[in-house]
Formats: C-alpha cells, structure tokens, sequence
C-alpha cells in the first residue's frame, strides 16, 4: 500500500541535537521522589555518577510542524485535513495555530539500562532509565521552545498534550506522526503504538492570544493517572 | 527436606539453576563450623545494612553472624525478611522512594548470593518461584525490573522472561519452572489486551490452575484485573511482592 501523502505544514523545524541542561530535581522526579522529596546524600552522589555517565549516551532531538488550525469544537480539533478527537479541544481552546511535535532521547540510554539490568544492577539500570526519560521531556521542552519563533505579539503557548495521557486518545498517536517528520528524528510508531526509542515523547501544542491560552495548570494536573511516579 | 520458617517464608534454592554445577562441590566455607540455631543473635547492623542499602555492610554483617555458627534459616527470618518488611513498610508511607527500594533489595540479593549454598545444603525452598514478563507488544520492561529486583530481595526465585514475551512463552516457563506466580506487566492501553490473551492461553493450555497471576502497570486497573480473571492487581513493586507472598501462603 503507497504511504499516505503528509499533510502541507505552514512551518516545521528538526533540531539535531536539541539542548539539554540537567537539573538534579528533575531527575530526581523521574526516580520517583516526590515533589520536594530529595534522596540522602549517599544516594544522591550515587545517581549523580550514573546521570554523568548517562549524559554521553543521549541523543536529544526533535521535529515539529506548524498547522493552521482549521476547526475546533470541545470534543475535536482539526489540522492538516485530519480531526483529532478527545477533550483536546477544550484543552487548546484559544489557540489559533498547533504544532505537532516528536522528540527523543535516543535509543542508546535505553539499550544501556538494559544492560545493567541484565548484570543485576536494577538501581543503575532504574537510574538510566529515569534519565532516559527526563530527557525526553527536556528534548520537548526544548523543542517546545523553538516555537517562540512563531508567535506574534501577545500570543503565547498552550500546554502541551500527548496521546494516551490527557484528552487524547493513544490511538491519536497515528494521526499525530502522520502530521509530522518522526522519521527524520529516528522515531517510529510500532503496532502497539508504542514509539521507538521508547525514550520519545509525542504530543501537540497551541499556539494563540496570551489572555486565551494562559493557564497555572500543568498537563499532570489535567492527567488521570495519579499513581504515576512521573507526576509533578 | 523442607523447612517452614518465620513468617511463613519457605526457601529452597536446590533448584536453582546456578547451584546446579555446586551440587556435589566441596562444603562451603563457611558451613565449617556447622552452624546451629542461635536464637539471641543480635542481627541489628544486618537489618541496617539492608535498610540503608549498603550491600558491602549487609554482606559483612551476615558473614559475620555465619561465622559466629548462626543458622542462615535464622539469619533470613529474623535479619533480612524483617528488614526487607520494614523498607516496604516505609515505602508505602511515602518515606522511601523506588532508588531506596531497589538499593535495599540489591543488598538483600547480594546477601542471598553468599547463604545461598547453605541454605541448597539444608534444602531449603525459596519464597516461592516467580515467572515475569512484560506482554506481548509492549517494549516498557523498567517497572516489571524493579518488580524482580523486589521479589527476589525477598527470597524469590525469578525467572524474567524479558519484553514483548508471547503467550505460548509464558505457558512454556510455568511447566518447564513449575512457577507458582506470574507477573504479566503492560504500560499502554493498547497492550493491555495482550494480558487477557496471555490468561486465555493460560487457560487453554490447562496451567491456568497452577499459578496465581498478578498484573500490574500504569494503565492497569483493579476493575481490568478482575474483568480478565487476573488473581491480583500489583499497584507497585512493594504491594506486588506483599501479594506475592500472600498468594504463595494460600
């Protein structure tokens, strides 16, 4: 069967590679410490030197492509001739434009947890993956913030939402790399939906009028699973 | 021979694959004083080894208590089981966190690598002989990990059968290890199914009686557990192993 064509973008970007800063606190989260929890000392000098010899093995990068966005009702939003459905319309409520953005770790972090793993050391193999998957959210983060480029005065950004978490079904996820250049970054979705690396975090973002899009919330706070250790 | 310890723990490592090829080896080393019961021991820097999750201590300490003629069935019941009670314990009060967990149960595995061949020599039997796998499909194996790393600093006999595990390769593990539990693991809504599918096979292939069946993942809820006939829903690593155990008690 021909591949679908992909969907004419007003803009779209890949960054390789995306800028990561650690931030202890973050990674800490990713450990699984509660919001301002720290480990003891002894532990915290023994995640410090596996986050130093995870740091060589990241591969940060991302893509993203700008759509106008065409309707929009609580329940559904459409861009690039495709309609996504979930509350991820009231969620963007305001935004004008959305991007649709895949960003990654890479692979390497993941293959290097397993490793340890499989030698008996889970605490290093945890500690990898933690890593793996705080820099996930930074590459977004990061990513997320090369879209400032595109927003006129007043505007700002939304949230941002991902398949499978708030609003949106994960069955979107579909949708979503077909509105974006996941293959330039390295990423595919497989049967399960599950992204390769699975250190990848997909999701979209609205671009409109500060006063419309502002919010205190983060995307947790909008998020169902309450006993995920990854929470803010 | 079969030796029903404290806290209705069982321990037999004579099965254990890597004791195999020590069966018919000379006597440990430290059996050399023919250990007998020593109910007043004190086993407080063993318990705080394993509680602060420092393997090297936990190892010193209970070399120390072996060398001193403690039984090292004693030394599992009243050094590591309560010790490794107590980190989940403080787990659940949200005073640990999973790095705390998992150094306390690398510590605890390290000390079981080091009495594993006296309590083979006693025939002891393990808590009880676990088969772990993340479902077909699914690729996310770190919480299925730490649930391993848990049951077997809890005197476990794991047999992990990696990511994306078929069916057929769950039902192959439970006869060939005559497990007791199986841990089906999932992250997504859409592998989720692929746990029904595993039970059906469990079914099908008439092992389903054998085994209590645990599941457990971020999607995964107890109404799911109960929906697709799972025994047990795990809500982390430390309800899992509490499970475990309550399970292989029945």
């Amino acid at each position: 069967m021909p591949a679908l064509e992909k969907p004419a973008p007003l803009a779209s970007e890949t960054c390789i590679p995306l800028p990561l800063v650690p931030r202890m606190e973050e990674i800490f989260r990713c450990l699984g410490y509660a919001r301002r929890a720290a480990p003891p000392a002894a532990i915290a000098r023994a995640i410090e030197r596996i986050v130093a010899e995870a740091l060589p093995l990241l591969q940060p990068r991302g893509t993203y492509s700008l759509y106008a966005l065409e309707a929009q009702t609580a329940r559904s939003l459409s861009l690039g001739g495709l309609v996504l459905e979930g509350n991820i319309g009231e969620f963007l409520h305001g935004a004008a434009r959305v991007a649709v953005f895949v960003a990654t770790a890479g692979a390497e972090i993941t293959r290097q947890a397993e490793v340890r793993c499989g030698a008996g050391d889970a605490f290093a193999g945890w500690a990898l993956d933690a890593v793996g998957s705080w820099a996930a959210e930074s590459a977004a983060e990061a990513l997320q913030e090369r879209l400032d480029r595109h927003l006129s005065a007043g505007e700002g950004l939304t949230l941002p939402y991902s398949p499978g978490y708030c609003g949106m079904d994960l069955a979107e996820q579909r949708k979503l790399f077909r509105l974006t250049r996941a293959d330039t970054v390295g990423v595919s979705l497989l049967p399960s939906l599950l992204m390769e690396p699975i250190k990848s975090v997909s999701g979209i973002i609205g671009l409109g009028p500060r006063a419309a899009v502002a919010t205190d919330l983060t995307p947790c706070d909008r998020c169902p699973l309450i006993g995920c250790h990854m929470r803010r | 021979m079969r030796f029903r310890l404290g806290l209705k723990r069982d321990f037999d490592f004579a099965q254990h694959p890597s004791d195999e090829a020590g069966q018919d080896a000379a006597p440990h080393p430290l059996e050399s004083q023919r250990p007998t019961p020593v109910t007043m021991y004190d086993f407080s820097k063993l318990r705080a080894a394993v509680l602060a999750g420092r393997a090297p201590d936990a190892t010193a300490a209970a070399r120390q208590a072996l060398e001193a003629a403690v039984d090292p069935v004693e030394l599992v019941n009243q050094g590591i089981a309560p010790a490794m009670d107590e980190v989940g314990r403080l787990y659940e009060a949200g005073e640990y966190f999973v790095p705390e967990l998992l150094l306390s149960a690398r510590a605890t595995k390290e000390v079981f690598q080091l009495i594993r061949p006296l309590l083979v020599q006693k025939g002891a039997q393990p808590t009880g002989r676990v088969v772990l796998g993340t479902v077909q499909g699914d690729l996310h194996d770190i919480g299925k990990n730490l649930v391993g790393a848990m049951l077997e600093g809890s005197g476990f006999e794991v047999i992990d059968l990696g990511v994306n595990v078929a069916p057929n390769k769950f039902v192959a593990a439970i006869t060939e290890k005559q497990a007791q539990i199986v841990g089906l693991s999932a992250l997504l809504t859409t592998t989720m199914p692929a746990m029904k599918t595993t039970l059906e096979a469990l079914r099908a292939a008439g092992v389903r009686d054998r085994v209590k069946v645990i599941i457990g993942g971020a999607p995964v809820t107890p109404a799911f557990a109960q929906a697709i006939g799972a025994d047990a829903y795990g809500e982390n690593a430390a309800v899992a192993v509490d499970l475990a155990r309550k399970l292989v008690a029945r």
